[in-house]
């Protein structure tokens, strides 16, 4: 399929202006939404996923608990005004559900449910604009709202897109990009570099693969640095907030912990 | 609107304040006093209009609070006469309300699927009666038509979700830009094979060229307009704004506990008084007290005698004003705020 | 009756990142503890993944686990050390109850002879029949007629005040009321508040001196109600079920209706801006908002909370 806009011109600049290996803008909101008990809105570029986290609590039907260990439910719900042309999914619709699935797949080794048997943790992720690497956006806003709602989980997990366009490696589509050329998008944990999901739709030639597959771990540990210094900065902010009053004696009086 | 679980000595206790004899409210609220409102219009780009409204928000941490966003769409439809298209003369509009699952934790998919559905209709039907069908919506007279979908998702609810989903319609569709068209006729020149492109005057309305022969009655060739197409002139221009912005309606919410009555409840209000009188006013902007009454609905177990639904419609239409008022002036602003920023935006980008 | 306004600018917490990130290997950070991360108590702050230390030199608590001989962090939180014991507690969390914690709870369940209590924790608590006050007398023995009359005494929807017993094999907690101060709730409003900010004091039942009691649920809950007078409190000889269990409240003045409503807004504005509550410190928060002469609802608006605020960061 010809495209009428250069995916990469001579001077090496993308559709919109960026680079090879340049990642768009990223902003985090980590402001409380609703009732959640952890929320996040992040925006990659153009693409904005708002995520609530609700949990660890008592599961709605008791057919879902497991015995040992909570159950990860995550439900996508994309709006109809999210992509240029309007488009109104239901929730049965199989692209949505398989989203949900990869999502739920990815966290269920990393978030520690063993600590909480016959509870559930509801992740919803509402898709409010799209402009390609929306699962990327999902699973690190996942990540995000997960940390913020005091889960407890191995790592954060970090995710991107990567793709090949003739020989020319691209991190970070937008929709123009994943229409035109095959990309991966890769899901790490950047403590061990470990890879928590890898998924492609396209066709890839087997020799690029390798160095996509290596340049968007990369790219991962880049986006932890940001996701991080959101969750330092409203950690802190907190804790300061709870601080000026004096927290005195309490805080170490009732540390005492019973191990499990 | 869902019931948040109150128990007995609760509900009685709100009950019980709204009826002594100086009502009073949870809050401190006064009967008649609505939470803060924010609102802010053009959030979705890629929308033709869009607006985020959220009611009763916690302005520090941003939490709770009813919170709705909503934006437009304009589709080309094509009409004809067969029923393979759906298109019809005039355009159509199509009203859609979903609930995220994050602002109904509790409830179960399948009564979050019953809530969208009975909040679709209220709307649907409302703002869809032909007394508001906006007038220029029509692209090529019998050929192409806009086709106008407004969604509306609820992000969280803290009550009152009924006044919030109108506010925000209305503020959207006030955002709405019709791109401008331009009909365009393709004429074979004499003794030529290529095509040329000419241009009739600049239609908005389905203007026919109206300098030829009057056509006859049994000749419907010549009724039909030349233009068999259309362009946009100008790929980046907006658009002009939808018709009718002033006639959208505003609903409020009277929460019934007689003797008296109050507005924008909060979930636990809600719970314990569960009769509620929704009353769907629009005004056209000229004159001070002219309104129309779209739409009314009784929600909620109790009895309404008649006496009571006139006096409460009075006083209602009193109410819906003020809101409809003071949601102009707030949407003026919001056009002056984007007009200014966007002039910044250009100058910044000139240096 | 109703004003706009707008949304406020970028929050806080909203990050943004430069134009570019090129992809460079000198980017890759070593995991370290920031020393731009310390608070102002001076306890170190962490997140997910961070390593924190040997885990041959120290034990791991809450919030962290053992990986490669390394105690790592699994929540965003402050880091405590206790002698050999490191912890990481998280900056927003449900609750974690222990047993002998006071907490405010709201019935979801009646089943055969227990209850199911909502207590905004991972999972429902459990209220046995055997750990209720029946009608009767202290001492009374349970009767079947009891166990089929259990709504009588407790309904879905009712709240309560109960102490944790004791947990189950599985983590939920087991709740009782055997004390005249807990059982049923009536004669106020339930306002939420983030779990975190409800510090362990020495009494939960707070008195204020407008004629307004709060009760300090340490999972969030807080009750807000008409003060109830000591003697009534202690009950007689026969314990009464008609008192105990009614759902009827009393008659409340406006005075102490308004004073409730000012309580409940303070409770609100205090937590959120993520101030920890205690009794001191409500008390100066209600004579203060006394002091300015307005009315319950006009701390609902931002710059009246705000200055409560500044002023109770003056004080003592």
């Amino acid at each position: 399929m010809g495209s009428r806009v250069e995916i990469l011109n001579d001077g090496g600049y993308r559709s919109d202006g960026r680079r090879q290996f340049e990642l768009r803008d990223i902003t985090i909101n980590l402001a409380q939404q609703g009732q959640a008990d952890g929320s996040a809105v992040i925006t990659h570029g153009l693409t904005q996923v708002l995520v609530s986290v609700f949990g660890p609590r008592e599961a709605k039907m008791r057919s879902q608990t497991i015995h040992d260990r909570a159950n990860i439910n995550v439900e996508v719900n994309v709006a109809a005004f999210s992509t240029g042309e309007r488009r109104k999914r239901s929730r049965g619709d199989k692209r949505i559900l398989e989203i949900g699935s990869t999502i739920k797949s990815t966290f269920e080794p990393v978030v520690q449910t063993t600590l909480y048997p016959r509870s559930q943790i509801d992740v919803y992720i509402t898709v409010l604009q799209q402009d390609g690497g929306l699962l990327q956006a999902c699973i690190n806003g996942t990540t995000l709202a997960l940390t913020n709602a005091g889960i407890p989980m191995a790592d954060f997990v970090c995710a991107v897109t990567g793709g090949v366009h003739s020989t020319s490696a691209l991190l970070d589509l937008t929709t123009l990009e994943e229409n035109d050329v095959p990309h991966v998008t890769v899901a790490m944990m950047p403590k061990t570099g470990k890879v928590a999901l890898v998924t492609m739709e396209t066709r890839l030639h087997v020799e690029r693969f390798e160095e996509i597959f290596r340049l968007a771990g990369e790219a991962g540990k880049v986006l932890h640095k940001e996701m991080k210094k959101a969750v330092m900065g409203r950690t802190s902010t907190l804790v300061n907030a709870m601080g000026s009053r004096g927290s005195g004696v309490d805080r170490d009086g009732d540390e005492q912990m019973n191990e499990l | 609107m869902s019931t948040t679980s109150l128990s007995k000595a609760e509900k009685s206790y709100i009950a019980a304040g709204l009826t002594q004899s100086t009502p009073h409210r949870a809050d401190g609220r006064n009967l008649t006093d609505y939470r803060s409102v924010a609102l802010e219009a053009g959030v979705a780009p890629l929308a033709n209009g869009s607006v985020r409204l959220s009611i009763g928000r916690n302005i520090n941490d941003n939490g709770g609070g009813t919170e709705v966003l909503a934006a437009t769409k304009l589709e080309v439809e094509s009409i004809s006469i067969g029923e393979s298209s759906e298109g019809r003369e005039g355009g159509r509009f199509i009203v859609n309300v979903s609930c995220s699952p994050a602002a109904y934790p509790h409830l179960t998919q399948n009564a979050l699927d019953d809530l969208q559905h009975d909040l679709t209709t209220i709307l649907h039907t409302t703002l869809t009666h032909p007394s508001l069908h906006p007038q220029n919506l029509t692209i090529l007279p019998h050929k192409k038509s806009w086709l106008l979908h407004l969604d509306l998702l609820i992000l969280s609810d803290a009550g009152n979700t009924l006044d919030a989903l109108f506010l925000a319609a209305r503020a959207a569709l006030w955002d709405t830009k019709v791109p401008r068209t331009r009909s365009v006729e393709y004429k074979a020149p004499r003794g030529s094979n290529k095509a040329n492109a000419g241009a009739n005057t600049t239609v908005e309305g389905g203007d026919i060229d109206v300098d030829s022969t009057a056509p006859s009655g049994f000749d419907t060739r010549t009724q039909i307009s030349r233009a068999t197409d259309f362009e946009l002139p100008d790929y980046w221009d907006e658009g002009e704004a939808l018709d009718g912005r002033d006639r959208w309606p505003v609903c409020v919410t009277l929460n019934l506990a007689p003797p008296v009555h109050f507005l924008d409840a909060t979930p636990q209000e809600e719970s314990a008084i569960p009769l509620r009188l929704l009353l769907i006013f629009s005004f056209t902007s000229t004159s001070k007290g002219e309104a129309t009454l779209q739409a009314m609905r009784s929600l909620g177990a109790g009895e309404l005698s008649l006496v009571q639904i006139k006096d409460l419609i009075q006083t209602g239409e009193k109410y819906a004003h003020s809101l409809y008022t003071a949601l102009n002036a707030k949407l003026k602003d919001e056009d002056i705020r984007r007009t200014q920023k966007a002039r910044e935006r250009f100058i910044a980008a000139r240096r | 009756m109703i004003s706009f306004s707008s949304f406020p600018a970028t929050r806080e917490y909203a990050e943004f990142s430069g134009p570019h990130h090129p992809y460079d290997p000198s980017d890759d950070v070593e995991m370290e503890i920031d020393e731009d991360y310390l608070d102002t108590n001076g306890s170190k702050l962490t997140y997910p993944g961070e390593s924190l230390t040997s885990s041959q030199a120290y034990m791991r608590g809450h919030g962290t686990y053992v990986d490669n001989e390394e105690v790592i962090a699994s929540v965003a939180g402050t880091i405590e050390r206790v002698n050999k014991l490191v912890t990481v507690r998280a900056i927003r969390s449900r609750y974690n109850p222990e047993v002998g914690d006071l907490v405010v709870g709201r019935i979801t369940e009646v089943q055969p002879r227990r209850w199911k209590v909502d207590a905004n924790s991972r999972q429902d608590a459990v209220l046995m029949l055997s750990s209720v006050n029946l009608p009767g007398g202290v001492q009374r023995r349970k009767l079947e007629s009891d166990e089929l009359q259990m709504r009588n005494f407790f309904e879905e929807g009712d709240l309560l005040v109960a102490e944790v017993q004791a947990f189950f094999a599985d983590g939920a907690m087991s709740l009782h009321t055997r004390s005249l101060r807990y059982g049923k709730l009536r004669n106020g409003q339930l306002v939420t508040v983030p779990p975190i900010l409800v510090r362990r004091l020495k009494s939960h039942f707070i008195a204020l001196p407008c004629g307004v009691d709060l009760i300090l649920g340490l999972n969030g809950y807080i009750w807000v109600s008409k003060h109830v007078k000591e003697a009534e409190q202690e009950g007689e000889e026969g314990f009464d079920a008609e008192g105990v269990y009614s759902n009827i409240n009393d008659n409340i003045d406006e005075i102490t209706r308004t004073a409730i409503s000012r309580v409940t807004n303070i409770v609100r504005i205090l937590a959120s801006h993520f101030i920890p509550l205690t009794d001191t410190l409500l008390i100066e928060a209600y004579d203060w908002t006394v002091d300015q002469e307005g009315g319950a609802k006009d701390l609902l608006s931002e710059d009246l909370s705000d200055a409560l605020v500044t002023s109770l960061a003056f004080r003592v």
